[in-house]
């Protein structure tokens, strides 16, 4: 069981990583031509991604927090016998940073439901956290996941 | 309180929650105890029954319940000025950049 929701956790995660990257990257570098790819990915409206990535950063912190207690019990005992600690550190970093992104995501909603002049900043700031806090769990899950194989265990 | 007036909440909120959950696991401020090998919750913070016990399930409900509070008391100092979209990822940023320096040790052992 545990494995299929490691497995979906990382699905969803994929998700998430691709909506919100998206929408991070039409926020800071807009185009309002669509000629090419790079024009076409960068010309969408961000406003659309909203709700999905409400949706899918729970679902995935969600998973996260069911499966972690095996992580806790089995894998991070594994690593501290392996004096893995940067990698036990990185999971902690990461723990600390979805809880944070957990809190943001009232405010994440609320900056892009009006497109008030006065939240451009906020909204810009917000999404851009966002998009750091999923890349970097992205990375240090994907990194864990394969350590044994990575680190020749 | 319509819609307008909460939405003024949401930015405390957001600060709230951050500064409140970095002090919580820098104080160990769980609201209730995990312990993953038997399967068993305590509450508040208890020391290990049988394996680690965790405190980050305890950790976020403190912190929700922490920044709910403040967003309430806040609230008549709040009412009558613009939304403080600023504060709401300010505080977290900088609860960021402080999480690598609390848990420094682990990548400098």
């Amino acid at each position: 069981m545990a494995t299929f929701l490691v497995i979906l956790h990382g699905l969803l995660a994929v998700a998430l990583l691709g909506s919100i990257t998206h929408q991070a990257v039409a926020v800071v570098w807009p185009s309002r031509s669509k000629i090419g790819f790079a024009n076409a990915y960068r010309a969408v409206s961000s406003r659309v991604y909203v709700n999905a990535n409400i949706a899918l950063f729970i679902a995935v912190a969600t998973i996260g927090g069911v499966v972690y207690p095996t992580y806790r019990v089995w894998i991070r005992t594994y690593l501290e016998n392996a004096r893995l600690f940067s990698a036990v550190g990185s999971f902690e970093v990461k723990e600390q940073f979805i809880s944070i992104g957990l809190g943001l995501l009232p405010l994440y909603w609320l900056v892009w439901r009006r497109a008030e002049p006065a939240g451009q900043s906020a909204r810009t700031a917000v999404t851009l956290m966002l998009c750091f806090i999923v890349w970097f769990s992205f990375i240090v899950g994907h990194i864990l996941n394969n350590i044994r194989g990575l680190f020749g265990l | 309180m319509n819609n307008n007036q909460i939405e003024k909440l949401v930015p405390v909120f957001s600060a709230a929650f951050a500064f409140i959950y970095i002090v919580s696991v820098e104080l160990n401020w769980a609201l209730f105890t995990y312990h993953p090998k038997i399967g068993q919750w305590g509450w508040l913070v208890e020391p290990s029954r049988d394996g680690p016990p965790m405190y980050w399930y305890g950790w976020l409900v403190t912190s929700t319940l922490g920044a709910s509070a403040v967003s309430v008391i806040t609230w008549p100092l709040l009412k009558n000025r613009p939304t403080q979209y600023w504060l709401g990822w300010t505080v977290p940023l900088l609860v960021m950049i402080s999480v690598f320096y609390f848990f420094r040790d682990f990548f400098l052992r």
